[in-house]
């Protein structure tokens, strides 16, 4: 027998740990989310230069077609000394004799090329077929990266010994008393000019399809792609699961058979899901020839096969948790074992079932693994829903990994990465919001 | 009734499916990283003159390149490396005729990170590192640190080059981390002073290439054939494509002129 004050101090410390364990949970949570949240809405909302305004008009026929010449012909006017600092230096660098040309030679086509990073290619410069190389920077973040680099030049110091340690030197000193000086005062004063930043809320980026590889545009065809492979799954494995479920639970008898079932379920449940992946690989592409190459068809069954076991398992819980005497009422009443899980058990344990629905699609719409050889690739168009059954198609995901680990210009296009990252935790939770209301709708009517 | 309207739907969906099977506006290429830019590039190009086409691109190593050839699960391979015998007879077994296009001529950049002092190697020099026989950076020149050796995995094509071509014989040092993409070597040489990796030309962004030999990686030297470790870029299909269906135009956008200046504005060779 504990004395009372004992059981009242282990009580309280019980309650203290629950409080704490759920303010870690909360840090934890605003931690991980903050971050993902605020730099994900920058593909959102962002200060967008003329250049972004000329892309929305030139390839996506949005904005006022007047208003840009304006806008364009004042940006004109802002960059013509800069165009003028630098033709001039060219003319004159041709003239000079060779052993003075190379002194600047390498060091003037930094500059240059930093100049057509940052307001795109110069004037009479025979026209570029990248579209990264057509226009200059679209956001003002980037744009401030690239002035840094048009006005230092980044130079290790090896002097020390050891490793060299960064040092920036103004390109200026290298041209002073030359006819490129101007050039840098007047990127420096009048960058703003040049490309016009203004607040930008790029909402289309949801569904606009991407330009050069994701260098511009949005992520419209991997957020479609996502959507489809999330719904495939859930269609595939929901009526299986809940057959299953119903089958095991009503109608099975208890026998070794059906516990052994019931083993592999479970275990199916923790297989890694990149066994899954490879499975979907093997059997539907490779043996089954489904569809002869990756497709949205083999991507949404393999995520279907991997959301299965828990499907099962939560309607088998759920309905467990009908009490028997609804069952018992059924029968009593004269209807057949069907007619009673159908009108009676069914409907009563649908909320249960639901939540292992929503569950599973979440873990559907963010698995990278199950489609990495089954469906997803790293461009291609939106897809019609016929096309789903024999092409591939871009995820959001697959495409996060993508861009991060196997793009060419992962630090120009971080802010594309970051927001299919904020994308793809939206469409998650705007997805398990819409089964939680549906549930409680269901729940509601079922009550009355 | 419901159930009849359902089952005539879902049968009407399966016959316009099996119909979409043998669609030809799409093309599904799938292999080398390396290539990865040039393919992305060029589906661009394509699909802006034909909407009606859907050209999906995935990066998954000149291995997968040439296994999807072999197994057909890709219209176009490609590889940054030229298929091996196994393979191509691993194909001929499968009755596909493997037809090489030999796209754009590459590099391999010897990277390392900027604050680095080594400024050149010999090709001894970078067969013994990569071999485990140098082990620090003082041996060659530079600080005493301890060298991290990053290296692409047995699937990639350049993995393959530079083994052909650099550690011959030798096996690459047990110490050497192994990545999965040009990318991902990128990645890792920039935020270790001490790594050295290998990439392919376009990849060398914030990173410092070594002279090998004394000659410096860029395209100039490697259209010279003064660079000591070059390779050709290829596309593979399955029997030679017919001139004016997609397959076809695409695979050979390599010839044409624009074709040629998308390969060079990535850094890359264009072909001759």
């Amino acid at each position: 027998m504990l004395r009372l004050g004992t059981r009242k101090l282990l009580d309280r410390s019980f309650t203290g740990m629950g409080v704490l364990s759920i303010v870690l949970l909360a840090a934890a949570l605003l931690i991980l989310l903050a971050p993902i949240c605020l730099r994900g809405i920058s593909a959102y909302v962002f200060q967008g230069t003329v250049e972004f305004r000329r892309v929305a008009l030139e390839k996506f026929q949005r904005g006022d077609r007047e208003e840009l010449k304006r806008e364009q012909a004042a940006a004109a006017r802002a960059r013509q000394p800069v165009f003028a600092a630098l033709a001039a230096f060219k003319k004159d660098l041709d003239a000079m004799p060779f052993a003075e040309r190379k002194k600047y030679k390498t060091d003037f086509a930094a500059v240059q090329d930093a100049v057509k990073d940052l307001l795109g290619p110069l004037p009479g410069e025979e026209a570029p077929l990248l579209m990264r190389s057509q226009y200059g920077q679209t956001r003002w973040d980037r744009a401030q990266v690239k002035i840094q680099q048009v006005l230092f030049a980044e130079d290790y110091d090896f002097s020390g010994g050891g490793l060299g340690r960064k040092v920036l030197k103004p390109r200026l000193e290298k041209f002073r008393g030359t006819k490129l000086e101007p050039l840098f005062a007047a990127i420096e004063k009048n960058a703003s000019e040049m490309l016009r930043p203004q607040w930008t809320f790029y909402g289309r980026f949801l569904t606009d399809a991407s330009h050069d590889a994701h260098f511009f545009g949005g992520i419209g065809p991997e957020v479609l792609g996502t959507l489809y492979l999330t719904l495939g799954a859930i269609l595939f494995a929901v009526p299986m699961g809940v057959i299953a479920a119903i089958y095991l639970v009503e109608y099975a008898r208890e026998n070794r058979l059906v516990r052994v079932l019931r083993v592999c379920i479970s275990t199916l449940a923790g297989v890694p899901s990149i066994v899954f992946g490879l499975f979907g690989l093997a059997f539907f592409i490779n043996a089954a020839h489904l569809s002869e190459n990756k497709s949205v068809l083999a991507g949404s069954l393999t995520l279907g096969l991997l959301i299965l076991p828990t499907i099962i398992r939560a309607s088998e819980e759920a309905l467990r948790a009908v009490p028997a005497t609804y069952k018992q009422a059924a029968l009593s009443l004269g209807a057949g074992q069907w007619h009673a899980v159908r009108s009676v058990i069914l409907p009563a344990a649908l909320p249960g079932i639901l939540t292992g629905v929503i569950i599973s699609m979440g873990r559907a719409a963010g698995e990278t693994a199950p489609i990495i050889f089954t469906a997803a690739v790293s461009v291609g168009k939106p897809l019609t829903l016929l096309q789903t059954f024999t092409q591939p198609t871009p995820a959001l995901p697959w495409n996060i990994y993508n861009l991060c680990s196997e793009h060419v210009a992962v630090d120009e296009i971080r802010h594309v990465q970051y927001g299919m990252v904020f994308s793809l935790v939206l469409l998650v939770l705007l997805l398990n919001l819409a089964a939680i209301i549906v549930r409680a709708r269901i729940s509601r009517k079922l009550r009355t | 009734m419901k159930k009849q309207i359902l089952i005539a739907g879902l049968m009407a969906l399966s016959l316009t499916a099996a119909q979409a099977a043998g669609d030809p506006k799409k093309i599904v290429v799938d292999g080398s990283t390396t290539v990865g830019p040039i393919a992305k590039a060029f589906a661009e190009y394509y699909m802006k003159a034909h909407p009606d086409v859907n050209i999906t691109v995935s990066e998954s190593g000149s291995g997968n390149g040439a296994k999807g050839i072999i197994n057909g699960a890709c219209d176009v391979g490609t590889l940054s490396r030229a298929m091996k015998t196994e393979e191509l007879e691993a194909a001929k077994g499968k009755k596909r005729n493997p037809v090489q296009h030999t796209i754009a001529f590459d590099g391999l950049a010897v990277v390392v990170h900027p604050s680095n002092p080594v400024q050149s190697l010999s090709k001894d020099q970078l067969r013994d590192i990569f071999t485990g026989e140098i082990k620090s950076w003082q041996e060659v020149g530079g600080p005493n640190l301890k060298i991290v050796v990053i290296s692409r995995d047995t699937n990639s094509g350049t993995y393959e080059t530079f083994h052909e071509q650099v550690t011959k014989a030798g096996r690459i040092t047990d110490r050497a981390e192994y990545v999965g993409s040009n990318g991902a070597v990128r990645q890792r040489v920039q935020s270790t002073p001490a790594a050295i990796g290998y990439v392919g030309l376009a990849f060398t962004e914030g990173l410092k290439p070594v002279t090998i030999n004394g000659i410096e990686a860029t395209p100039e030297n490697v259209l010279a054939k003064k660079y000591p470790i070059s390779r050709g870029l290829f596309m593979y299909t399955a029997g030679e494509p017919a001139a004016g269906t997609a397959l076809g135009d695409y695979v050979n956008l390599y010839k044409a002129a624009d074709g040629k200046k998308l390969v060079a504005e990535q850094g890359f060779v264009p072909v001759q």
